[in-house]
């Protein structure tokens, strides 16, 4: 066709598009009307959690009724490494999204949540959550992009179950690494099942590592940020911890390319014995895997002497950053009303549990207290009807979450340092003629790079 | 009314008019869905990325950075280790993966009854879907002395194997898998090549008294020709993709001994969001293959005219 058709049908072409856009809404904001705002809100049960899902939408009329100028949409959608950037670029962001603990440096560096610092009164409830949980969504200059939802801490996981079975006692769970070692010898000899386990891929062997090192003693980053602090004697000892247990006494296993399902599968099948994980493990390995509760043991995170103290994990509420000052400030609100309302409100708390516990999920499972000991014993006793956790079994955890310090993630470039610690781990695990030292100097080179290169 | 009183508007409406009775229109509206559906879904992607590669994005706001994201890629210790192991299984896939299908092809082709069970039964392993494949080879080279291969292993007495944990053994593990899952496909299409072959050859190169490996040097081979290059084209383009197998099986362990180029792309996207050194990885490698491609086609050309 000539020339001038083309440039007559592409005008035409763009002209139709555009009124299909506007015609559908598509690319343009829906008229709203002065003073109302609309917000869609992550966290919405799937429809295989009926109770949860009325509750949700009863929490969600609740809070219209209350805020009327707020509409608010539930969304099902939930963080997965593989689409939230997708989510972000497509703009599908729902104005609420919860975002793991150890995503949330990444988040801030590249600017993908909203700055909330301005829009958190004095009063706010962010402003209670506990200072050493809060850290987790704080840049390092100070500015506020999330409000943690949900906290636990890292500690040792071991199957009570594969205790018993190997004359241990599952009340009286290893206190320190010694300990650990001599139980895994018990149960691998006593049950052949596998005495301890570590991740390795995936970042978690890292994560594990760092959290190990904390335990002996030290940290692997300087706390500004800029010092990566990879090749310490806490790391070194942690490792040296693997190996032995690898090779000396073989209760380690023989597969050391596994991530969280699979050592969470092996944990619940009776496969491994122990393992170091975040105390929240206790959702997934019984709603999912099938573990019986009473078989979930839960002990506080055994310290070397000089130990620093466990790593913290857990959930943050962000807010998309592409939200205006009114969606920031209805989301703000729905954040307190939809996760804090329990903790204030002993009907809120009570409707929840009730839900929860009729979609047969943990009710009381270990969590730390976000605000204060006594905010969460007095949810605790709002609910007691409706615990279906066996709390008393971890009692050890629960006191010392009141004393063991909670030790950040490393400040720069957390992920790429787990990343590169992977492949320590993995080398200690398969070879055994790794040298340690050599190992660690050379992730030190490399992560030192990795935070130099910003 | 005359030619003269039309008005230059009208003239230029009756020039639509006739391109419209040529079939223009109808050549365009058929037009429009394969351009639509390119448009879209590969050339916008393709030409996305190459806008990408030039910035820093956080998908909110992009900057423009020049070729920065380019050196920060080339300046990656991993890259010449993901280059490398690429390369090795490419080379690997290539031994392993290339005269098996060619054989089967000819094997099965020799048969006079059973041809068709032959065949699907060779298919067989394309139609498991890749990731449940792989999950299934994962617990075949379960390396304790209970996973499939150590068991069967054991029964001579050998063993265990570490497979997949161990540094030399993981990449011609998953080649192994991966040789396993593709070959059926590439069987097919050679079946169907020697198929076409004319029986005439054989019957003339048969009386002439030529053995059976001398006909598969002399006419098997050089009619399969075409296809065969073709298919090791195909072959090195996708090896050197090559990313489902070892991100389900080994993540790139042990010890970033099976990190492949893709695999790489996908950390820098996916774990560090750092959608700039991604793209600009994805257009080193699209320029490499392409390269690869254009002086592969030109020296076949060069060999099938001399």
């Amino acid at each position: 066709m000539p020339p001038t058709d083309v440039r007559k049908f592409a005008a035409a072409l763009s002209a139709s598009a555009a009124a299909f856009a506007l015609t559908t809404g598509c690319g343009a904001e829906s008229p709203s009307q002065p003073g109302s705002v609309s917000i869609t809100v992550a966290g919405q049960p799937t429809q295989e959690n009926p109770d949860q899902l009325k509750a949700f939408k009863r929490k969600i009329t609740d809070f219209t009724k209350a805020n009327p100028g707020i509409t608010v949409t539930g969304d099902e959608s939930s963080f997965d490494v593989n689409t939230f950037q997708a989510l972000v670029a497509g703009g599908k962001l729902p104005t609420v999204f919860y975002v793991p603990f150890t995503e949330m440096q990444g988040i801030i560096a590249r600017q993908q949540a909203a700055d909330i610092t301005g829009h958190v009164g004095a009063d706010a409830a962010v402003k209670r959550v506990n200072p050493s949980i809060l850290k987790v969504a704080t840049s390092p200059d100070s500015r506020i992009y999330g409000v943690p939802v949900q906290a636990y801490s890292m500690g040792l996981l071991y199957n009570r179950a594969l205790f018993t079975k190997a004359g241990l006692d599952p009340d009286a769970p290893p206190k320190t690494w010694d300990e650990v070692r001599a139980a895994a010898k018990a149960i691998h000899a006593k049950t052949g099942a596998q005495g301890f386990g570590a991740m390795t891929k995936d970042n978690t062997g890292g994560w594990v590592l760092t959290t190990m090192s904390y335990a002996f003693g030290s940290k692997i980053q300087s706390d500004d940020g800029k010092q990566a602090n990879v090749n310490n004697n806490a790391t070194r000892a942690a490792l040296e911890f693997y190996r032995s247990l690898r090779w000396d006494d073989d209760t380690f296993g023989s597969d050391f390319l596994i991530g969280y399902k699979d050592i969470t599968n092996a944990l619940a099948s009776g496969k491994v014995g122990m393992i170091v994980q975040g105390a929240d493990t206790y959702t997934p390995v019984v709603q999912s895997l099938g573990m019986k509760p009473d078989d979930f043991g839960l002990a506080p995170m055994p310290q070397a002497p000089g130990g620093l103290g466990t790593l913290g994990g857990g959930s943050v509420a962000i807010i998309n950053p592409r939200a205006s000052a009114e969606e920031i400030k209805a989301a703000l609100k729905w954040i307190e009303f939809a996760e804090f309302n329990k903790y204030n409100n002993e009907q809120a708390a009570v409707t929840g549990a009730k839900a929860a516990s009729a979609d047969k999920l943990p009710v009381g499972a270990p969590v730390l207290p976000l605000f204060d000991q006594a905010t969460t014993d007095r949810y605790l006793t709002w609910v007691k009807d409706y615990v279906n956790v066996p709390r008393e079994h971890f009692a050890a955890y629960f006191d010392s979450a009141k004393t063991l310090p909670l030790v950040p993630e490393p400040a720069a470039k957390a992920q790429e340092t787990y990343g590169i610690l992977d492949n320590v781990v993995q080398a200690v695990l398969t070879r055994r003629d790794a040298d340690i030292t050599a190992l660690l100097d050379d992730a030190q080179k490399k992560v030192q790079s990795a935070i130099d290169a910003g | 009314m005359t030619d003269a009183t039309i008005p230059p508007t009208t003239e230029r409406s009756r020039g639509v008019v006739r391109w419209v009775r040529r079939g223009g229109l109808s050549t365009l509206i058929f037009f429009i869905p394969l351009l639509a559906s390119f448009g879209l879904f590969s050339w916008w992607p393709i030409l996305r990325s190459l806008l990408l590669s030039l910035q820093r994005t956080n998908f909110l706001t992009s900057e423009w950075v020049g070729l920065d994201n380019f050196a920060r890629v080339l300046k990656d210790p991993l890259l010449l280790t993901a280059t490398w192991n690429t390369l090795w299984f490419s080379i690997l896939a290539f031994v392993i993966g290339f005269p098996v299908p060619v054989l089967l092809a000819v094997f099965i082709g020799e048969l006079r009854r059973m041809r068709r069970i032959a065949s699907a039964l060779v298919y067989l392993p394309v139609i498991f879907p890749p990731v449940v494949a792989v999950l299934l080879w994962k617990a075949f080279f379960d390396p304790s002395p209970k996973g499939v291969f150590n068991t069967v292993l054991g029964w001579f007495g050998l063993g265990p194997v570490p497979w997949l944990n161990d540094g030399d053994l993981a990449m011609p593990s998953i080649v192994l898998q991966a040789t396993w899952a593709s070959f059926g496909t590439a069987t097919i299409i050679y079946l169907a090549t020697l198929m076409s072959i004319q029986t005439e050859l054989y019957d003339a190169a048969e009386a002439d008294g030529a053995a059976v490996s001398r006909r598969f040097w002399h006419i098997t081979l050089p009619q399969m020709r075409g296809v065969l290059l073709v298919m090791f084209l195909l072959q090195v383009i996708g090896t050197f993709q090559v990313f489902t197998e070892p991100y389900i099986m080994t993540n790139g362990g042990p010890e970033n001994r099976t990190v492949t180029i893709l695999m790489l792309i996908y950390r820098y996207a996916f774990i560090s969001g750092d959608y700039g050194r991604a793209t600009a990885l994805s257009v080193l490698l699209a320029v490499v293959l392409s390269a690869l491609s254009a002086v592969y086609l030109w020296a076949t050309r060069r060999w099938s005219t001399s």
